[in-house]
């Protein structure tokens, strides 16, 4: 993943030049008193992090001087503090996002190290892990593989997505452009409260009643399928694909569907020749956005499969589920420590570089549509 | 009232994307206005009315936005309809092809027939009323391929013209066809000289003026009998609206051409008769535009025409 | 290559004619067969037994025949001119390779399986059989492509089911090393199923009389039938979860003066009028009913810590983003993290929170923990909603006030803040909604027990204490493990049915538990739905 992050550190820095400028701007335009302030609230805060990221005792300190300063600069100097105060929670944003990204990475360095391997003569640290299909925590040779779980993860986004994008586009169309309003009112909160059951609650269901099911019509042993844990998280995935695939159909200016329509065409006609390839890249946007959500999707899976972190046999057989990269995590954590811990945080940079990338890549086709259609409007 | 007419309670897919200018004001109240006669519309020419519209009222919810307009439209000619903001002058437009439709607060009672044929009844093919009844919008509103493809789409939407995947692999694509298709119409709406060489240009990538007129040979593309056009200069410089108003005086001769316009000085340009609403969706007075605009019947008709009001 | 008088249409259609009616009834036929499919594949209906009289194989298969001889017999009609139609000269791609996929699975697993020719035989049959149907669809006129292909895969699978060669009792067993088989209690109502959806597209094509209009016909049949499955759908989950969850909240519920325990409200103890166990109740040896309160309040805790760190946080930076920052690289920036923030899987959040939180708070589990965890989850959300929110209000309402000599920051404060302010509360209570059903994240960092105590109820603003040594205030209650809802559920689940000892009913208790969850998150769905329409309502109004 260089690249991303080259791009992204390439922009932090771009931003935090122009940043720079702006703060002499607002230095040499604020009184010196307001200024004070604000550099006391600065450092404290920053003292505080620093502080915290040390583990420190006293990390009060430095927060009560900041409670203070920002406490004294709200009354005497309103309009500089409130500037300071935005300023430093949009910081914090980005800030948790380099947390995680420092955190999750550095626990997952030993193991990488652990699992080296050597390929055309070069020593690939963590090569192991994506080469030898076996992960055995208990008897020597002691081994952290990642590709069962990586299997199950593309099994089952795979199977999701199939279910998630055809439904959930034909969904974002019947509400864009076909439902009648009132049936819009309707069925439109109820995508949303699809999407607000707790996904623990569909995997109690699929573990209570769909596995027992699954596995009695498939007359597999043992309950627990790849197939049936996709479809529920493809259903799982469907409101996200609907309503960000229904934002996209909808900005495509009504004046294009009119001009359609007044040439005389059905409306489905309308749909598929103008507002679709229109929408095109939104709607993949969504599409992409949904199959980010099954892949992180953690509490059904961890409940419906297996938890035996092996491959399928054969590696179609969709009937048998074993475990995710999600559901791995969540089972072992208990139970781990040391070097099976950090191979967990192995799974957890996975996801959470795949679905960076995906999230990125959405945002990117988002924005050429934006471009394409907001410039001529 | 036909026999005919049909209560139309539309619910179309679209929720209150009315057209700007079809809400009227709260009618005016105290003062003493001039009531409409009815020799005043009833407008005599010679031939049959291509569109004969008769007590079509429109309300939007609660706003009565059309009241009781009866007008008969001569065939190959052009009609302009004028009037100030929010007479109803565009929803009248749209209910010739029924995009009212597409309103779902609409609410569309009285008579509309081409050709004799009523189209507010049930199992009217609206496929088949709007190809024959085509529109132009106000803003340019070319779809996002290339110019091309913008006048083709409506034949090979209809299946006139094949050039898909399928077709091109069967060898019985109509790729020539459609080329002599594209030449023709963009001839006729005079745009051909300035884009012959850049078909495969997406479509959005024109000038203004240059994509109302290939909205009109899109319009053309599939040979209507009404072209019905909804202000179609009023975004366009006064070289492109020259254009556009020349290519309507020429359209005259084949199609009936309707059009709406808030310029008066347009409006008696190219129009052969022209009707004027005011407030409230009335339809003040229709007849003759040498006559409107010279001895109007209606003193508000008079004023409005001499800008005392409006 | 079409004519013109082919498509030369009438301005008024003709009056229903009986082929529209054949059509009209096709359509309901397969709505049956859809419904009897449903029905079928989760067992309310009997493959082995019989309806109305007919065994239910033999009902199918029939039911599926006359479906396909209709539909093939409409294409004939049309295309030897007794039924007036306005096909086009080709059903297209898309329904040809419609078509294909069926025959494809059809023609490899009869070729392979029931003539026992094996797997490369299979493929090349099933290739075969798939382009000879798209063939079949592509190459004819509309009328013949779109139906006879299809009406004949119905047809066929109706008989199929008729003759017994698929029966009650067949099964494909799959040689695969871990075992597996495909039994006809799911092959017959799946491929019922999927014969249905194909038959209703053939014949709202053939109602729409083909063409354009019967396209759009048979489009609209497949998406009208979508929308109202994912509603149904919605509907039979949470009716599910109800009904196999209200006898386990009921339990012991008793209504009356006195009833109830009490309580103190506004400094005055007060008995409640109505006693339910289940969420009044913690667990304890000598308890007749066993309940969850514990993690009501853990989860309740949970939310609001959450909200306290996210919201002022969130609102802040979309301030600063909307208001004060040029639009340039930074806001760039904040705008691909926040998005990146939103997407990130919850378990990741909770691995992060275990890394970095725990360490720093005890070096154990703790609702602290959870509670910043859940609120870096929340933080984008609140950031993304805001900040549509703020940019929805106008310029004209900063300008104006701009205009009066007001200075930026009182702006904000008095006029965009409180214009925004809808869409932001709207999008806080959604985002508690979605965070408050959340297992993943605090499975790692705050956890809690399966069946909890009553005294283990959480009192987080009655432990707070002054302690002497840096950071001299100290609330144990924050720092100690409790429980959630969700997080219970799960360990209700993995814990299995022999932990169950000192519940009466373990799987009641369960359901239970499911249901207080679902109506504690979807309430929080409710009111920010409710929200909304009010705002919306506000404003269309005055």
């Amino acid at each position: 993943m260089p690249t991303v992050t080259d791009a992204l550190g390439g922009r932090l820095t771009d931003a935090l030049g122009a940043q720079r400028r702006r703060v002499r701007e607002f230095v040499d335009e604020t009184e010196p008193p307001a200024l004070a302030i604000i550099s006391a609230m600065t450092l404290s805060l920053l003292a505080t992090l620093v502080g915290f990221l040390a583990v420190s005792d006293l990390t009060i300190a430095p927060f009560v001087v900041f409670l203070t300063a920002a406490g004294i600069g709200w009354f005497r100097y309103q309009e500089e503090t409130a500037y300071t105060i935005a300023l430093m929670m949009t910081v914090s944003t980005i800030l948790i996002l380099g947390l995680i990204i420092v955190f999750i990475f550095r626990e997952s360095v030993p193991v990488i190290r652990y699992e080296s391997a050597t390929a055309f003569g070069i020593t690939v640290p963590g090569l192991r892990m994506f080469i030898q299909p076996n992960w055995d925590a208990v008897s020597p040779p002691i081994r952290y593989s990642m590709v069962p779980m990586i299997h199950g993860t593309v099994m089952v986004t795979l199977i999701a997505s199939a279910v998630a994008a055809p439904l959930g586009v034909s969904a974002a169309l019947f509400l864009s452009e076909i439902a009648p309003a009132t049936v819009r009112e309707v069925v439109k909160p109820g995508v949303e409260i699809l999407a607000g059951i707790p996904s623990i609650v569909y995997g109690f269901i699929g573990f209570t009643v769909l596995g027992p099911w699954a596995s009695d019509q498939f007359q597999t042993t043992g309950q627990g399928s790849y197939l049936f844990v996709g479809i529920v998280v493809g259903l799982m995935a469907l409101p996200t694909v609907v309503s960000v695939a229904e934002d996209a159909l909808s900005s495509v200016p009504e004046s294009m569907k009119s001009g359609s329509l007044a040439m005389g065409t059905t409306d489905w006609q309308t749909m598929t020749s103008i507002t679709l390839p229109a929408a095109f890249s939104g709607v993949s946007a969504a599409v992409l956005l949904g199959v980010g959500r099954a892949i992180g999707e953690t509490m059904a899976a961890t409940v419906m499969l297996r938890g035996v972190p092996r491959l399928t046999e054969p590696l179609v057989n969709v009937f048998y589920g074993q475990e995710t990269l999600t559901s791995l995590i969540a089972r072992n954590y208990g139970e781990a420590d040391g070097l099976q811990m950090d191979a967990l945080f192995v799974a957890g940079v996975i996801l959470f570089v795949t679905v960076l990338v995906i999230s990125i890549g959405a945002q990117y086709i988002e924005w050429r549509m934006h471009n394409r259609l907001g410039g001529e409007v | 009232m036909s026999e005919n007419t049909t209560q139309q309670t539309q619910t179309a897919s679209t929720d209150d994307r009315s057209p700007t200018d079809g809400r009227s004001p709260t009618t005016t109240t105290g003062e003493t206005v001039e009531q409409t006669r009815d020799e005043w519309t009833d407008y005599e020419f010679r031939g049959d009315a291509k569109l004969a519209v008769e007590d079509l009222d429109v309300h939007y919810g609660d706003d009565h936005a059309l009241k009781g307009v009866s007008m008969e439209i001569p065939e190959e000619s052009v009609t302009a309809l004028i009037g100030p903001s929010g007479c109803g002058k565009s929803t009248y437009l749209r209910c010739l092809n029924r995009m009212n439709d597409r309103v779902s607060s609409a609410r569309i009672d009285g008579s509309v027939k081409l050709d004799g044929q009523e189209i507010y009844r049930d199992g009217v093919n609206l496929v088949e009323l709007r190809k024959r009844v085509g529109m132009v919008f106000q803003s340019p509103n070319p779809f996002p391929k290339t110019i091309r493809e913008n006048i083709a789409y409506g034949p090979k939407k209809h299946g006139d013209l094949d050039t898909g995947l399928l077709a091109r692999l069967l060898n019985r694509s109509d790729a020539d066809e459609r080329d002599a298709l594209v030449e023709r119409c963009l001839r006729d709406a005079a745009l051909w000289d300035e884009v012959n060489d850049r078909l495969d240009d997406n479509a959005l990538g024109l000038s203004g003026g240059q994509q109302q007129r290939l909205c009109i040979a899109r319009c053309l593309s599939v040979d209507p009998e009404v072209i019905l056009m909804d202000e179609p200069a009023s975004a366009l410089d006064p070289i492109a609206t020259a254009k556009i108003e020349d290519l309507i005086d020429d359209l005259a001769e084949e199609y009936t051409v309707v059009i709406v316009t808030h310029n008066m000085q347009q409006a008696a340009r190219i129009s052969d008769q022209t009707a004027v609403f005011l407030t409230g969706g009335e339809l003040v007075e229709y007849g003759d535009t040498d006559q409107v605009f010279e001895d109007p019947h209606s003193e508000r008709v008079e004023d409005y025409i001499t800008g005392k009001f409006g | 290559m079409a004519d013109a008088s082919q498509t030369d249409a009438r301005l008024v259609e003709s009056e229903t004619t009986e082929t529209d009616a054949v059509a009209g009834v096709a359509v309901g036929l397969s709505a049956v067969l859809f419904a009897l499919a449903v029905a079928a594949l989760f067992e309310r209906v009997s493959l082995t037994g019989s309806l109305f009289g007919i065994r239910t194989v033999t009902l199918l298969g029939g039911l599926l025949t006359a479906l396909g001889v209709a539909v093939v017999a409409f294409g004939a009609g049309s295309r030897l001119g007794y039924v007036e139609t306005d096909p086009d000269p080709s059903a297209g791609l898309v329904a040809g390779f419609g078509a294909a996929v069926p025959w494809v699975v059809v023609g490899g697993s009869a070729a392979s399986q029931t003539l026992g020719l094996g797997t490369t035989v299979g493929v090349l049959a099933g290739t075969a059989v798939g382009g000879g149907a798209f063939a079949l669809t592509v190459l004819p006129r509309e009328d013949v492509g779109s139906t006879l292909p299809l009406g004949s895969l119905l047809a066929l699978t109706g008989l199929v089911f008729l003759t017994g060669v698929i029966g009650p009792t067949w099964v494909w067993e799959l040689d695969w090393a871990q075992q597996a088989a495909l039994t006809a209690e799911f092959l017959i109502p799946a491929a019922t199923l999927f014969s249905a959806l194909y038959g209703g597209w053939a014949s709202a094509k053939a109602y729409g009389g083909f063409g354009a209009r019967g396209r759009h016909m048979g489009a609209y049949v497949l998406v009208y039938l979508n929308a109202l499955s994912i509603v149904a759908f919605l509907f039979v989950l949470v009716a599910f979860v109800v009904v196999q969850g209200v006898p386990g909240l009921l339990n012991g519920v008793e209504i009356g003066l006195g009833t109830g325990p009490q309580t103190t409200v506004l400094g005055v103890s007060v008995t409640l009028p109505v006693s339910v166990p289940f969420v009044m109740n913690g667990v304890a040896l000598f308890n007749d009913f066993q309940g969850v309160l514990p993690a009501i309040v853990g989860t309740v805790w949970l939310v609001l810590g959450a909200v306290v760190l996210a919201v002022p946080l969130g609102v802040g930076a979309a301030l600063f983003l909307t208001e004060y920052a040029d639009r340039g690289r930074f806001t760039q920036v904040v705008e691909i993290a926040t998005n990146g923030l939103w997407s990130t899987p919850s378990i990741v959040f909770g691995l992060f929170g275990f890394a970095f939180l725990i360490p720093r708070f005890g070096n154990g589990k703790s609702l602290l923990s959870g509670m910043i965890t859940l609120g870096f989850m929340l933080l984008p959300l609140v950031v993304i909603t805001s900040r549509e929110a703020m940019l929805s209000v106008p310029d004209e309402y900063r300008d104006a006030s701009a205009a009066l000599g007001v200075s930026k920051w009182q702006t904000i404060r008095s006029v965009v803040l409180p214009a925004a302010l809808p869409g932001v509360v709207t999008g806080v209570i959604l985002g508690v909604g979605r965070i408050a059903g959340e297992t993943a994240p605090i499975l790692l960092t705050m956890a809690g027990g399966t069946f909890v105590p009553g005294s283990q109820t959480v009192d987080v603003l009655g432990s707070f204490q002054f302690t002497s040594a840096p950071p001299f205030v100290a609330n144990p209650a924050l720092l100690e493990a409790t429980s959630a809802l969700p997080y219970q559920l799960y360990a209700l689940i993995s814990a299995g049915v022999g932990a169950s000892s000192n519940v009466g009913n373990a799987d009641e208790f369960r359901w239970a538990t499911a249901l207080v969850l679902l109506v504690v998150v979807l309430s929080f769905y409710a009111i920010g739905i409710a929200t909304r329409y009010y705002f919306r309502r506000r404003l269309t109004h005055t």
